[in-house]
Formats: C-alpha cells, structure tokens, sequence
C-alpha cells in the first residue's frame, strides 16, 4: 500500500516537474539579407536557377558582430528566463546528423526537402527563430545603425512581430557599441510580442499546416473518396481533426479524391505527456489512426520542417 | 526671553505639521498624476532614462513628485520615440489594471512607498517653466525599469514572460 502511494506520489511530482519546464525553445539566426549582404551565402543549382542559401557557420565563424549580438540577446532573454538555444551548437548537431543521413537512405530514395532554417530549426527544435539584421549607416564623421529583430514562428515561419529602429548618431567609432545600444533599447518592444504569441499559442494552441496525399495507382486503390462504413475517408479525416485540434481549429482551403490540404490547424502544445508535439508527431498520430482497422491504410508521413507534414496514403 | 522661548516652542510644534501640509499640498497638486513623460535618451541594460514634466503652483513641489510620477508613466502611460529613442509600451499595459489594484497601488505610491526604489533623479538636469499661474518642473529620472517589472511580476499585476509555461 505504501509503495503504491509512494509510486502515485513521485508520479504527480513528475507530471509536474515536467510540465513546468516545458516552454517554447527560442533561437537568433542572422537575417537571409544580412548573410548575403555581408557575403555569408553559398550558391546553389536549383533546376536551372542559381539560389544564394545563408551559410550561418560562415558567418559565426568569420564575423565578431553578429557573436556579439547573439550574446546580448541571449543575456537579455536569460534575464526573462529564456535563455536561447545556442546557433554554434545546433550547426554542430546538424553536421553530426547530416553524416548520419549520409550513411543511410530512405525507404522510397526520397530526400527530406527543408531550407537550411528549417534543417536549423528542426535540428534545435526550436518553436521560434529570431532573426536579426543591422546595418551600419555613416553620415559623415558620425554613425547610426539600423536594427531588425524579427520573431518567426518556426512551425508556420509565420512573423510573429519584430522590433526595428534607427539609433541616434554617434561619432563613436565603435559599431559594436552603438549594436549593443540598440539590442538593449529595443528588446522590451520584441519581448512584448513574443508575450503577445505565447498568450494566443496557450490559448488556441500551435499553428501547423498538413497535406494528405495519395499515391497513384496504388495497390490498395485507396483514394479520399473511398467510403468505410458509408463514410468517405476525406469525412473520416475531417472527422479525426475536429476532435484532435483545439477548439476544432483548422481550414480545408482545397480537397479532391487525390489531394487534401489542411492550412491554419491549431494544435496541443504538448500531448497528455507533456511533450511538446510538432507537425510530425501530429501527423503520425493521424496516421496510425489510418493503419488501424477497419481502414488499414498504409501510410508515409514525410517532414517538411517543423510546421508542416505530408501524409501519403496507399503505399509505405 | 520668555516670549523668545515660546515663539520657538510654539514655531517647532508647527513645524511637522507645516510639512505635512506641504507634502499634502504636494500629493494634491500631483495626485492625478498629471504630467508628462518622454524618452532622454538611450540608458544602460535594466534602466530607462525619461524626463517627466510635472505640473504644480510651486516649483519644489513640482520637483519632488517627478520621482513618483516617473515610476507612474513607466507602469502605466509608457513612451514615445523618436530622434534614437526607442518608444516603450507601458508595462502594465492590461486597461483597468491601476484601478483593479487599487490598495496595492496606492501603498506603493505613498510617500516613503515602494516606489522610491525604482527611480532616482539625475542631478542637474532639472528645467523650469512658468505656465500661467503654475510652474512645468522638467527632471530626467532613470527608472530600474527590469527590477520594476519584477516586483509587479511577484504581485501577480503584470504576467511575465515565462508565465503559463
């Protein structure tokens, strides 16, 4: 009796532990526009078109500055007891897990389609990306810089708010000094925001997007119009997401037998575990309802960062 | 000698109550918090750095409320920006909020109150002007602004970043 009570005691304790360290995972990236015009960017062949994609170790390897600023802000977030994921670390991470892809393919040869934010962000798992940029302006003898923090969503890259602002002249040859003045100043603004998400986030829960797919001629011969029990699957779906998404919050803006898009699905932060649940864990909940009986569908659910998630029914 | 002795009994049992009256006269003066409060530039990390007009018939009335109303502006009004100043939204910025927490501010407005802690004036920096029949005291006052917003953050007025999580 006594061991059952301890066992239910230190469960509770745990539940509560957990629950109370769960909060959003925030990280500063340097702007596409600051890593470009600063020239931290390597150009890739995309079906004929040359892109110019961020290079974030680049930057952090070769430019005092932007350390600098990510310090700050780190300083001033640890203040607010939101210390950030570090960018250093995740890069490092990322190269370990890119080894490790190399080593394996997938089942279909499909290759995870992501930006390398996306990589970032899933990597860190982090909820919101702040991206910084500045410029330094010279009028004559005199300097100012102009200051762009923007917080994104990293599930939806949604902008969740940004604080941006022209500091006052300074005849200070310093421009580290005159970017540590304007984080400071500008901060209270972002963080003021980002309180503002986190309000809306706890009330109407996280913002995903889901795609169900259908593989052609499969074998199954499964499509979103296929009825089990008189009920159509796109139905059975529909059904599943109104009680699955809080206060049966999400959109259909498009459906045939073929393809389903489901945009604006708002869901738990965390799952009866506590665990914070992405558009992955979301999606392969819904997919293992699917596999189940009466259905029996096999499924492929493919990640598209943390925000998004394909589920493609009628083959593995 | 007798009547000396007794002027001066008679002035120092006045005193306390002369300056009673006078920081009465002062909390009536500023008691609508009217006053006026803009950015003084850029301050260092925890602080901001504003200068509050106060209004009052007398100068060093005017003056000594500036404290009390700085605090009061960064709770309640916020700033604007403008010229590399940065504006700043009040940090309580729920409506209703001074008056849903009627006593608590009431104490730590009150003379001697919590208040005193957060801001100090920064000398000589006081401006005077003479409106009509009443005196625009200007002082540039910097406000412990993050230790602020965590006192209210402990009275549970203000929700802190973290809270909900």
């Amino acid at each position: 009796m006594k061991k059952s009570i301890f066992t239910i005691a230190f469960a509770l304790v745990a539940m509560v532990a957990s629950a109370q360290i769960k909060k959003p995972e925030l990280m500063v990236i340097p702007s596409d526009i600051w890593c470009i015009t600063n020239g931290y960017y390597t150009e890739i062949e995309n079906l004929g078109t040359t892109t110019k994609v961020p290079n974030y170790k680049q930057a952090l390897q070769e430019n005092m500055g932007l350390k600098l600023a990510i310090a700050k802000i780190n300083d001033l977030m640890a203040e607010r007891q939101f210390p950030l994921q570090s960018l250093e670390q995740t890069i490092k991470n990322l190269e370990q897990r890119r080894m490790e892809d190399n080593l394996t393919t997938s089942k279909s040869g499909n290759e995870l389609a992501e930006s390398p934010l996306d990589e970032v962000a899933r990597t860190a798992k982090c909820d919101i990306i702040l991206e910084l940029s500045w410029e330094v302006k010279d009028l004559g003898p005199k300097h100012s810089i102009s200051y762009i923090l923007e917080g994104r969503d990293a599930y939806t890259g949604k902008s969740i708010g940004a604080s941006s602002g022209t500091g006052a002249p300074s005849f200070t040859a310093d421009i580290d000094v005159l970017l540590e003045e304007a984080i400071v100043a500008n901060m209270d603004n972002f963080n003021n925001r980002l309180q503002d998400h986190f309000t809306e986030m706890q009330t109407i829960g996280r913002e995903i997007s889901l795609d169900i797919k259908v593989f052609a001629n499969n074998a199954t011969g499964v499509d979103l119009e296929t009825e089990f029990d008189g009920e159509e699957l796109i139905d059975i779906i529909n059904n599943w997401l109104q009680v699955n998404t809080v206060q049966g919050r999400f959109a259909m803006p498009y459906a045939s037998e073929n393809v389903a898009n489901f945009t604006q699905v708002r869901i738990p932060v965390y799952d009866e575990r506590g665990r914070a649940i992405d558009a992955n864990g979301f999606a392969k909940q819904l997919a293992k309802v699917l596999k189940k009986e009466p259905y029996n569908i096999p499924t492929k659910v493919l990640v598209k960062g943390l925000g998004r998630a394909v589920i493609i029914l009628g083959e593995k | 000698m007798k009547k000396i002795l007794l002027s001066l009994l008679v002035a120092a049992c006045c005193l306390p109550a002369f300056a009673s009256i006078s920081q009465k006269k002062a909390n009536k003066d500023t008691n609508q918090f009217r006053y006026e409060i803009e950015c003084a530039g850029n301050a260092i990390q925890g602080t901001y750095l504003v200068k509050v007009w106060s209004y009052s018939k007398k100068a060093a009335v005017a003056e000594n409320q500036c404290r009390k109303n700085a605090v009061h502006g960064v709770i309640f009004k916020g700033y604007g920006g403008g010229q590399g100043c940065v504006s700043q939204r009040p940090l309580a910025n729920t409506p209703g909020v001074e008056a849903q927490y009627e006593d608590y501010f009431k104490s730590f407005f009150a003379d001697g109150g919590e208040f005193q802690k957060y801001a100090s004036i920064m000398e000589g920096t006081t401006e005077t002007v003479k409106v009509g029949k009443e005196y625009k005291v200007g002082v540039v006052v910097s406000v412990r602004k993050d230790d602020l917003r965590k006192a209210l953050e402990a009275a549970g007025i203000i929700r802190g970043l973290i809270s909900g999580f």
